[in-house]
Parts: structure tokens; C-alpha cells; sequence
């Protein structure tokens, strides 16, 4: 049985067991292997993707799930010349260091600062809290975000991600 | 500038490809004790900077990326002296062969905030070398001397700026020019890019998720597999029933492996549910069925029974103890710890004509060959093993469990197979930081520190790591002595391998100036893998020293900063970070209502850090504000990559002290995921602020020596809040 939904702004077919978590078809199915895993039970973050728009861990999220949803991973926010603003701030600050985590860091802040422009160190506790960072970035992370927000308050141009949203 | 006489240590040659290459070696560092000849290896070059003819510069890195900043750190070097921007070298890494070898360890392992210690210089000297024949080239191009040439950004130009030659039009002939003697090093006052370079290098892949990593490795017919292990340290199959699970969608075979038993799927996905269908009895003869509670009483009857061997004795311990007013006896105990890498372990293999080939993220891909040949019928030499980004290393990838496991695997399917490691796997199938006992007493004399004696009970590392490194280190043995050299390795101190001061590592160099001093350790192996954690065997010392050097200060009724600044008077450079980071504190002035200070000051890896932690007790649990940290590491040569480190490392050590424990119960490992192995969060992580001593010295590690201080920082703050002092790790407040 083949289940379809829109990754990225694409509509794919995968045909695959419906109880497969959306993290491995994303990884293996369709090769977008930015989304990482890390624990497989919804309690790290690393495979943080936006499901309608909202952030959703894509680990403990079946296929069967997001059947006819849209769902938007770091490929699809990574423009086709340079960085997404958000992507540009975590490079600015030099957050990565093995990086493994990023990806699912990029996808949570991303979704924070759609919902609210510039949030406050209580809003970045509770918006992040749920993406562990084993090599402890978290101030750097900090941070990108603030600079993110203000970056995008000094310019009034919105940055469009890949699912043809306003991203930040 | 210095003159040195060391062109003997660069070769130049003319790549097939048209490149001019420089090789040069990375030999041993005094400093470090290694069991093994010198003068063998000072004639391979192990390591290249190559420019071709496009001007395209490479740099060949015998190091793995994991975070630490060296994929930055030391192309930085490279570029500096080439005079090329950092940005446009290619970094390649080293495919495992023998030209790529840690100097310090012999093998290719990166593990020990080494890589900057004992590359300073060597790769300094290969960008200069290769620069000094570039200009040489044009000189000769232009009929005029050397020194009326100059470079910029992979250019050479005359002195008065009229002519240029790109180092690419450069190449051929250059191959054919003399090293000079000396090296022209540049003068640090020039440095262009040390020191003043501010990105990594890697940031661009990692930010865009397209950096690869061990998990992502693809192979055209790849298959996934999941290996059910046996729950207690030292089990074995028993009888298997798999009959459910080889009728599951996408099954391709099971097999057993001297590790577990392995199902082999289409799909991960397929695999990881089959697994969970196995039906395994564990046969638990030569089972270790401990309990952590057993551990911690064997060591104690282990430190009752044996003194232990003196690591060093100074003075009079026994006079003092008779001399004294007053003395005091303390016990701290501290926990197995899981690495808990973000980037599950993973390995990826394939069979070729006669061999293997292998991807993973490895911290030492020459051991990865070994263990892939110990469970196959190849010989390391049949072995491939490509290293790729790694998704946090602290240690765990020195150990090459995995790569064993999945070759084995391979092995038997004969299909290119990806083994994942579940993150259950990972916490409870770990080689750990060990428990450890330390017991410490002083004596106290009008007012004064005069004894000290600390007694380290605990198992010694090299044990278990020796039987994974012993036939790395001779290559030309037949299999069926490995098990012989491992034993060796373990009897032959320096021999093999290095001498192992794991255990005591960080006490034995204790700094305070009190006459006398006895460091001890006695050896205790509860039989539980274990293996290096970052920071090693400073992560526990440093809490036992640091911490009952408080407990002192405050039997003295001293100020904990003040009593360490009066005994460190000649160590200066421990001196100066302490007195740093108690200003940036500003240790003594009043703080927030509820809040207190705790400080530590260590040093590991050559580089100084000191630490003052501000908490407060908020509803019942512990609250981290701020730390403040002050870094000797010698000249930073790249400054944020030094605050990162330390930051990472603050956070990482403060895990510990809140949340880390590994608790077994009878021989299984009780933790299985971040819910029972918390880490700290960006709600619950707190403020760093990091302070660089500026030094000449030459660079010394970063990695890991942020993390030592920090968890006698914690607790020695946690004693000034509660006045109740923490002995045992991690912390607990009383309900
Ligand atoms: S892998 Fe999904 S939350 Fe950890
Ligand atoms: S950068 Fe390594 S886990 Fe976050």
C-alpha cells in the first residue's frame, strides 16, 4: 500500500510499511538525510521536522500519520546559493561542533520563531528544551536565535523556506 | 625568530597527479611516555600538504573530526604558514594506511586533545616548507633573491610588486628547488589567520544538514541490521528461537555472532521490530551478575586489604599524621558513566574481492581493522576502514565494539550491511567511565594543610583496552597469538603500551604546596567494560582533590579561594586562571539572595582551567546560573573554538554531576534512555562566560580539560548553599 504526503513541497509515494516511522523514510526512503536519530522515543530531538508547519519528531511519527500532510526537513529550508537566515546565524555563532544535532536544533528554533518573532528567554527555554545537545551548544544556540530575531526585525523582507512559507 | 635545523623532517616529491607534495613526519612528544623506538618511524612521512597545478591547495588530515575544532585547528596552521586563506583548503581524510599515525600512540587514534599538542609545529613547518619552495621558484623565475619576494593568499610577488606568479604556475618548478635550513617560520606578530581566525571550517555542512556521518553512509544493496545483545555484562546465546521473527515483512536472514544475534532486513525499520520478536535464552556461566552496590563493596574491601601502589610520596606522611593537631578522613564515590554520543554507534560494511571494506565513525580507524579482521577470516590487511564526520566522540570511539559487530555480520550475509545501534543499545552496551573510590585523608596543624594522602581504588584502563590495541601495535602476528599479546600488553608495562595513569592521572600531579604527600592507587576490576570518558581519569580525580581541598579550607575556616591561592604561590600559571575566574565571579561580593559560588581549578592535557559555579536551590532542585571560566591552553590558535570547548565541556561535566549514574543490578545496566540518563538542557544548562589567558607557550589541548573542574565546582557551591557536603556523585539533594 502506498501512502503519499508532501515533503519539502514535493508530493511522494512511498511504498513502505505503514508503521515505519517518518524518520527512516525520510533517512532511507527519499536519501534527505539531514534528519538524524538519536533516540527513537521522541526524547532528543535530533529528527525534529515541521509537520504542517508545527515541530514534530519524526522518530515516533508513523507514515501512516502524515499521509497527506506536509512535512519540511533542513533540506527544504537550505536555499538552492547560500543560508536560510536561521542557518546563517548558527554559522555566524559558530554553534555546531560535531554537529549531529543541528539539524533538529535548525527545525525547533525555526518553528519557535514563526510563531513568535522575538521570543525571550523563557520563550527559547520551553520552545528548545525538548533538543538535547550532547556537546552542551546550548548557549551559542541561544544566541543565533536572538540574532535570527533581530536580523529579521532590521529587515522587513520575509525569507521564504522550501514549503513556500514565510520561515523566520 | 628562532632558528631551527629541521628540513630532515620534510620530503618533497612531485605527486602523479602533477601536485607538489610536502610529507612530513608527526614524531613522538617528549612529554607523553610511549614504549616505542623513535628513530623507526622519523624517516615516513605521515602526513601531506599538496598544491597542484590549479593552485588548489589539499591538506591531508590523519586526525577525525568530532567536534573538537581540529579539522579547523589544524588547517589554520597549515594555512598560516602557506600563507592561503583557511577557507579554500581542501581537507581530506586519511584513509587508514600506515603514513597516518598519531605520533604520540603510534596508532591512528585520535583521543587525548593531542592533536593540537603535537601538530603545532610539524604542520607549521610542512605549510612554511612548501611556501619557502614556491618562492624560491619565482626567484629563480625572476633572477632575484628570495628574501625580495612575498606571498599573499596563494600568490607570490617581487619586492616592489611589479611581477606575480600563482603558487599553481609555481608547482612544477618548485618541486625541483632545495628546502631552505632553517625554516623561515613566520613571527607569531605576523600571524595572519592563528589566533585571529574566527569560523570552522565545517560549519557550512553542519548547518545545512549535509555533513556525512557514519549513519549516513549508503552503499548500493545496502541491508540494516540490529543486534540483539545479551542483557548482562558477560552472557552468552543460549538457545535461540527466531522462527516470529524471520516471518516478519522484509527479513533476510538472522544470524549469531559471537556478539548476539543479528537481524538482517530490507529496511531498518523491519530489522529493529524483528528483533524485538527474537525469543533468547541467555546462557550467564561466565556472567558478571554484579550490582553497583557489589562493586562499590569490593573496591572497599580491595582498598581495606591493599595499600596500593605509590604513585608518589613526598615527605613524611606518617610523621605528619603523628605531628598533628587534627585530621581528616573522607570517602567519595563516583558512578559508572555512559558517553551517550548523540550519533548512536553505527558501522557500515561491505565485502570486496579478497577483503572489507568499512565506513564508521571511528576515533581510531587502525583498531577498527583489527577488530574487523579478529571476526572475520581476513587479515587487517584485508581491511579497508574510511572515517567519516562523527557524531560525538568523548572517548567511545577509541573502543571499536561496533566495527567488530557489524563485520561480523557482513561477514556471514555476505551483503552490504548497515548495523545501527538503538540508543538502548548505546546506554546499556557501553565500555564506561569506571566507578571509582577514592579515599583521602589530612593532617591539620596550627591552621595549616600539612598532609595529604589520597588513596584511588578502581580498575586500570590499558587492562581492557589492551586487548583491542595490543595487535595493532604488531601488525605481522598470527591471530592466534592476539589473545597472548593482549596479555602481554597488560604485563609488559611500556612495553606495548603506554603506562597507564588512568587511574590516577590528575591526583598524583596534586599542586598545592604541602609538605607531605601520598598518592596511592589501588587496582580494583569489578570485570564491567570500561573505557576512556573524556577527560579520562581527571574527570573523577580532579572532583576528589578539588573537593576535599574545600572540605579543608572550610575545617580550617579558611576561604576555599584564598586557601588554594596561598598554596599555588609557585605555580603561576595555575595561579593566574584561579585568581581569573574568581575576578570574573567576582568571588566574596554579595550575590542574588539564595545564590552561592563553588570553585575548582585543574589541570589536564597541559592547559589550565579554573571554575567558579553560581546555583541556587529552586524548588528542590538544583539551578545552575552561571560559570565563569578562565583557560591557560598556551597560544590559542583559534579562540572560539577554545570558548566552545570549554563551554561543551562545562556542560558536559555538570551533566555528570546532576544526573550521571550507570546503575547496574545484577550484572544489567538500569538506564536505557535520556528520560533515566538525563542531560542537561537548554532550559536547565547554564550561562557561561570564558575568559582565554593570553600566552606564548605553545597550544595545548581543549577538548577535554573544561570538564574536570567543573563538577568540584558544583559541589563545593551545592556545600556553601546546604551546608551539607556531596561525597558521592551524581548529586542529591535531601528531600
Ligand atoms: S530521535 Fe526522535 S526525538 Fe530522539
Ligand atoms: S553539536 Fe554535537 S550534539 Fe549538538
Amino acid at each position: 500500500m502506498s501512502i503519499s504526503f508532501k515533503v519539502n513541497g514535493q508530493v511522494r509515494s512511498l511504498d513502505v510499511d505503514a508503521d515505519t516511522p517518518l524518520l527512516w523514510a525520510l533517512r532511507d526512503e527519499l536519501g534527505l538525510k539531514g534528519t538524524k536519530f538519536g533516540c527513537g522515543a521522541g526524547l532528543c530531538g535530533a529528527c525534529t521536522v515541521l509537520f504542517d508547519g508545527s515541530p514534530i519528531r519524526s522518530c515516533s511519527t508513523s507514515l501512516s500519520q502524515v499521509e497527506g500532510h506536509d512535512i519540511t526537513t533542513i533540506e527544504g529550508i537550505t536555499p538552492a546559493e547560500g543560508l536560510h537566515p536561521l542557518q546563517a546565524a548558527w554559522s555566524e555563532h559558530n554553534v555546531p561542533q560535531c554537529g549531529y544535532c543541528q539539524s533538529g536544533q535548525i527545525m525547533s528554533a525555526l518553528a519557535l520563531l514563526r510563531e513568535n518573532p522575538s521570543p525571550s528567554d523563557d520563550d527559547i527555554d520551553a520552545a528548545m528544551t525538548g533538543n538535547i545537545c550532547r556537546c552542551g551548544t546550548y548557549p551559542r544556540i541561544r544566541e543565533a536565535i536572538k540574532a535570527a530575531a533581530e536580523a529579521r526585525k532590521t529587515s522587513d523582507a520575509s525569507v521564504s523556506g522550501g514549503d513556500g512559507r514565510a520561515v523566520s | 625568530m628562532k632558528p631551527i635545523s629541521r628540513r630532515g623532517f620534510l620530503k618533497v616529491t612531485m605527486t602523479s597527479g602533477g601536485a607538489l607534495a610536502v610529507g612530513f613526519t608527526l614524531p613522538g612528544c617528549s612529554t607523553f611516555k610511549t614504549g616505542f623506538d623513535e628513530k623507526e618511524q622519523s624517516w615516513t612521512p605521515n602526513a601531506w600538504l599538496q598544491v597542484d597545478r590549479q593552485g588548489a591547495v589539499q591538506f591531508t588530515l590523519d586526525r577525525v573530526e568530532m567536534g573538537q575544532g581540529t579539522y579547523t585547528g589544524l588547517t589554520t596552521l597549515a594555512a598560516e604558514e602557506l600563507d592561503v586563506d583557511p577557507e579554500t583548503i581542501d581537507v581530506v581524510f586519511a584513509p587508514v594506511a600506515d603514513p597516518y599515525k598519531n605520533p604520540l600512540y603510534k596508532l591512528q587514534i585520535t583521543g587525548g586533545s593531542t592533536s593540537m599538542r603535537s601538530s603545532w609545529l610539524q604542520i607549521r613547518e610542512a605549510g612554511a616548507g612548501a611556501r619557502a619552495l614556491l618562492v624560491a621558484a619565482a626567484a629563480r623565475v625572476w633572477q632575484v633573491d628570495p628574501s625580495n619576494c612575498m606571498t599573499r593568499d596563494g600568490i607570490v610577488s617581487d619586492s616592489n610588486g611589479q611581477r606575480s606568479l600563482s603558487y599553481g604556475q609555481l608547482v612544477e618548478l618548485a618541486a625541483k628547488e632545495k628546502l631552505p635550513d632553517p625554516l623561515p617560520l613566520k613571527d607569531p606578530a605576523d600571524f595572519r589567520y592563528i589566533g585571529h581566525f574566527k569560523h570552522r571550517l565545517d560549519a557550512h555542512a553542519k548547518v545545512t544538514g549535509t555533513a556525512v556521518y557514519g549513519i549516513d553512509s549508503e552503499l548500493p544493496d545496502l541491508t540494516y541490521a540490529s543486534l540483539l545483545r545479551p542483557p548482562m555484562v558477560g552472557g552468552k546465546i543460549g538457545s535461540v528461537d527466531d522462527s516470529a521473527a524471520r516471518a516478519m515483512s522484509g527479513v533476510i536472514d538472522i544470524v549469531q555472532t559471537r556478539h548476539g544475534v543479528a537481524v538482517v532486513a530490507e529496511k531498518y525499520w523491519q530489522a529493529y521490530k524483528a528483533r524485538q520478536a527474537l525469543k533468547v535464552s541467555w546462557n550467564q556461566e561466565d556472567a558478571v551478575l554484579k550490582s553497583t552496590a557489589d562493586v562499590f563493596a569490593e573496591y572497599a574491601k580491595a582498598a581495606d586489604k591493599d595499600a596500593g601502589s605509590t604513585k608518589r610520596d613526598d615527605g613524611d606522611y606518617d610523621e605528619a599524621r603523628q605531628d598533628a593537631d587534627r585530621q581528616l578522613e573522607v570517602t567519595y564515590e563516583q558512578p559508572f558513566l555512559a558517553h551517550a554520543t548523540m550519533e548512536p554507534m553505527n558501522c557500515t560494511a561491505r565485502l570486496t574481492e579478497g577483503g572489507m571494506e568499512i565506513w564508521a565513525p571511528t576515533q581510531a580507524p587502525d583498531l577498527g581493522r583489527i577488530a574487523a579482521a579478529r571476526d572475520t577470516g581476513l587479515s587487517p590487511d584485508d581491511v579497508t576502514v574510511h572515517t567519516t564526520f562523527i557524531g560525538g566522540g568523548f572517548g567511545r570511539r577509541l573502543s571499536q565494539d561496533y566495527i567488530g559487530e557489524a563485520a561480523a555480520i557482513c561477514w556471514q550475509v555476505k551483503r552490504p550491511v548497515k548495523l545501527v545501534w538503538s540508543r538502548e543499545d548505546d546506554m546499556q552496551h557501553d565500555v564506561y567511565r569506571p566507578a571509582m573510590l577514592h579515599r583521602l585523608r589530612a593532617t591539620l596543624k596550627k591552621g595549616e594543610l600539612t598532609g595529604w594522602d589520597h588513596q584511588i581504588t578502581g580498575p586500570d584502563l590499558m587492562d581492557w583496552y589492551a586487548r583491542d590495541a595490543a595487535p595493532a601495535q604488531y601488525p605481522w602476528t598470527p591471530k592466534f597469538m592476539w589473545g597472548a599479546l593482549a596479555r602481554i600488553g597488560i604485563l609488559g608495562e611500556g612495553l606495548i603500551a603506554p603506562v597507564d595513569t588512568s587511574a590516577y592521572e590528575g591526583a598524583v600531579e596534586y599542586p598545592y604546596a604541602v609538605p607531605n604527600v601520598v598518592v596511592r592507587h589501588t587496582k580494583a576490576d569489578a570485570g564491567i567494560p570500561v573505557s576512556y570518558w573524556r577527560s579520562v581519569g581527571h574527570s573523577h580525580n580532579a572532583f576528589a582533590v578539588e573537593t576535599f581541598m574545600d572540605e579543608v579550607a572550610h575545617a580550617l575556616e579558611k576561604d576555599p579561594y584564598e586557601f588554594r591561592a596561598h598554596l599555588l604561590r609557585k605555580d603561576p600559571r595555575r595561579l593566574a586562571v584561579l585568581q581569573k575566574a574568581a575576578d570574573m565571579a567576582g568571588w566574596g561580593k554579595p550575590l542574588p539572595k539564595g545564590h552561592a559560588q563553588g570553585i575548582a581549578v585543574h589541570r589536564s592535557f597541559e592547559t589550565y582551567v579554573a571554575e567558579v559555579v553560581e546555583a541556587s536551590i529552586e524548588f528542590g532542585e538544583v539551578k545552575l546560573h552561571k560559570v565563569f571560566c578562565a583557560v591557560d591552553c598556551g597560544r590559542a590558535v583559534n579562540p572560539d573554538i577554545v570558548r566552545m570547548q570549554m563551554e561543551s565541556g562545562i556542560i558536559f561535566g555538570l551533566t555528570a554531576a546532576l544526573y550521571g549514574e550507570i546503575d547496574f543490578k545484577d550484572g544489567v545496566v538500569q538506564q536505557s534512555n535520556f528520560q533515566n540518563y538525563r542531560m542537561l538542557r537548554m532550559d536547565t544548562a547554564p550561562r557561561i562566560e570564558v575568559a582565554i589567558i593570553e600566552s606564548e607557550a605553545d597550544p595545548t589541548g581543549v577538548g577535554e580539560p573544561g570538564v574536570p573542574p567543573s563538577l568540584p565546582a558544583l559541589g563545593n557551591a551545592l556545600f556553601q548553599l546546604t551546608g551539607k557536603r556531596q561525597r558521592r556523585l551524581p548529586f542529591k539533594l535531601e528531600v
